[in-house]
């Protein structure tokens, strides 16, 4: 048992308000989901899908600390290296379609 | 496994040489039209893009933690989530990354052919290898503890095991993804096409080679 | 979408299905969304995109459901492979821009999927509950409790995952790993190439 979960605050343990704040984190995905979809340009979805996996890592991170699992941080570690990748890999595409590459 | 690499240095000299005459070409047709002062579109977009200020420097400051985050995934397999297979894949992004940041026909000079298919058929052999170890011990295959090292028994399965992560399936699983990488990159051969450009000219020579 | 069925799904007496938290329900919505779109684009390069993001958020629902050895492969092979080889392919491939946003659904495949998808809805009913102690997955003394117990003696890793992958089914992993080479010799055919790199 850690802190996250015996340190109780107004009947809450610290882990329900990082698993709260984390199901918050993916509402906020689902809305930028809009902008990867509707675009218009591609660089909109460029940032929005840097935005999802910026995202992704920091709820990652809620999950693991949450659940009392550190090991949960080498997966959001992961994405925090290679949605850079992801990131360059898109935007150096949408020049001529892979002209540049 | 370094003389392997060492010996096949001389066969790929002979398919790199090909290769570098394939991408030089290239960009000393652009330079052509540029001194001449006839720049279309393509050419004039480029360099600043293909060569950019803000990807490359990135690049080279992610790339070395990427890549010993694939390593540190790939040897920490056992005592963490992870194994070769994710540790590979991260590997072979690296490469990926690099690409992107300085050219894939760069990257493919720099990285031989020699060890993609090194990493590629050298983990299969090596897993392969290990598993008919113990089998010529007497017992099954990959029974680690049967493995012919001056090890005590449970070190012998755990660094067996290692060995099966690190030097097969990583190796494995990098190598093929990087060799998909520069295949998909350079797309469908035209070896066909290599007869087909020298097709008006050499009609009566090319009907009998079809 | 589909945390809405669970929920629903909760009327039947199985009381621990109901008790889909936040996280998960806002993660389900997420990905049926993005699945549904990566179906629907009808620009390849938008598909790619949101199915990276569906990535994501699967990514997330398996570290959630405590499978981080299954998280970091999607995280691995999503982020870092399969988006660049999707994108090397559109780049060989011509990409027409169209107007319409959406791909105009048809409408038998749509029902035959439907009806998949609810064939496979009334299925759940019987799977048990998310950590459920007598699931026969879990409470199996032969096989995970075994494993559970005797892994760290009988191999010294403490990644009961691992140790399964490349000890006690050694030799399945072989078998996908050779998958894996073939797969690359497979593509060389394909491509008509005699080199990789």
């Amino acid at each position: 048992m850690s802190f996250v979960e015996t340190t109780v605050v107004a009947g809450y343990t610290v882990s329900d308000f990082l698993l709260a704040a984390a199901a918050g984190f993916v509402v906020l995905a689902v809305g930028m989901l809009y902008r990867a979809v509707k675009g218009p340009t591609m660089q909109d979805r460029v940032l929005a899908v840097n935005v999802l996996g910026t995202n992704t890592v920091v709820i990652l991170a809620m999950l693991g600390a949450a659940l009392s699992e550190p090991t949960f941080l080498d997966i959001a570690l992961i994405y925090a290296l290679l949605n850079f990748l992801m990131a360059v890999a898109i935007s150096k595409f949408t020049v001529e379609r892979g002209g540049v590459l | 496994m370094s003389d392997r690499s060492g010996s096949s240095d001389s066969l790929d000299d002979g398919t790199s040489e090909g290769i570098d005459g394939f991408g030089d070409r290239a960009p000393s047709d652009t330079d052509g039209p540029s001194r001449t002062g006839r720049l279309d579109s393509e050419v004039r977009q480029g360099s600043p893009y293909t060569e950019s200020q803000v990807i490359m420097p990135t690049v080279k400051v992610v790339a070395p933690f990427a890549f010993t985050y694939g390593l540190f995934v790939t040897f920490h397999g056992g005592g963490s989530p992870g194994g070769g297979f994710q540790g590979g894949a991260i590997m072979a992004a690296v490469v990926f990354m690099i690409a992107f940041a300085f050219g894939i026909e760069a990257t493919r000079e720099w990285l031989a052919n020699t060890v993609v298919v090194g990493l590629a058929v050298g983990g299969t052999l090596v897993f392969a290898g290990i598993g008919i170890v113990t089998m010529t011990q007497g017992g099954a295959f990959l029974q680690y503890e049967l493995l012919p090292v001056p090890l005590s028994r449970i070190n012998r399965v755990t660094y067996g095991m290692e060995a099966v992560e690190i030097l097969g399936i990583a190796s494995i699983v990098s190598g093929v993804l990087m060799g998909l990488f520069f295949l998909l990159a350079r797309g469908f051969s035209s070896e066909g096409g290599a007869s087909g450009t020298g097709d008006s000219t050499a009609r009566t020579d090319g009907g009998d080679d079809r | 979408m589909s945390g809405v069925d669970l929920v629903a799904a909760g009327s039947v007496p199985q009381p621990v299905i109901a008790q889909v938290t936040a996280i998960e329900a806002s993660l389900f919505v997420f990905v049926v969304l993005t699945a549904i779109v990566t179906a629907l684009a009808r620009d390849v390069l938008a598909a790619v995109i949101v199915f990276g993001a569906y990535s994501l958020g699967m990514a997330a629902l398996y570290t959630f459901y405590r499978a981080p050895d299954v998280a970091m492969t999607e995280a691995a092979i999503s982020a870092g492979v399969t988006t660049i080889l999707l994108l090397l392919t559109l780049a060989k491939t011509t990409r027409i821009d169209h107007e319409v946003a959406f791909e105009s659904v048809n409408l038998p495949a749509a029902g035959a999927a439907g009806l998949l998808f609810v064939g496979l809805l009334l299925t759940t009913a019987e799977i048990p509950a998310v950590g459920d102690p007598d699931a026969p997955a879990w409470s199996n003394v032969d096989v995970t409790q075994w494993y559970i117990a005797e892994t760290y003696a009988e191999t010294g890793v403490e990644n009961a995952v691992m140790a399964v992958l490349a000890a006690f089914r050694g030799f399945d992993t072989f078998g996908e790993a050779v998958v894996v080479f073939a797969a690359g010799i497979a593509v060389l055919v394909v491509l008509r190439r005699e080199v990789f790199a």
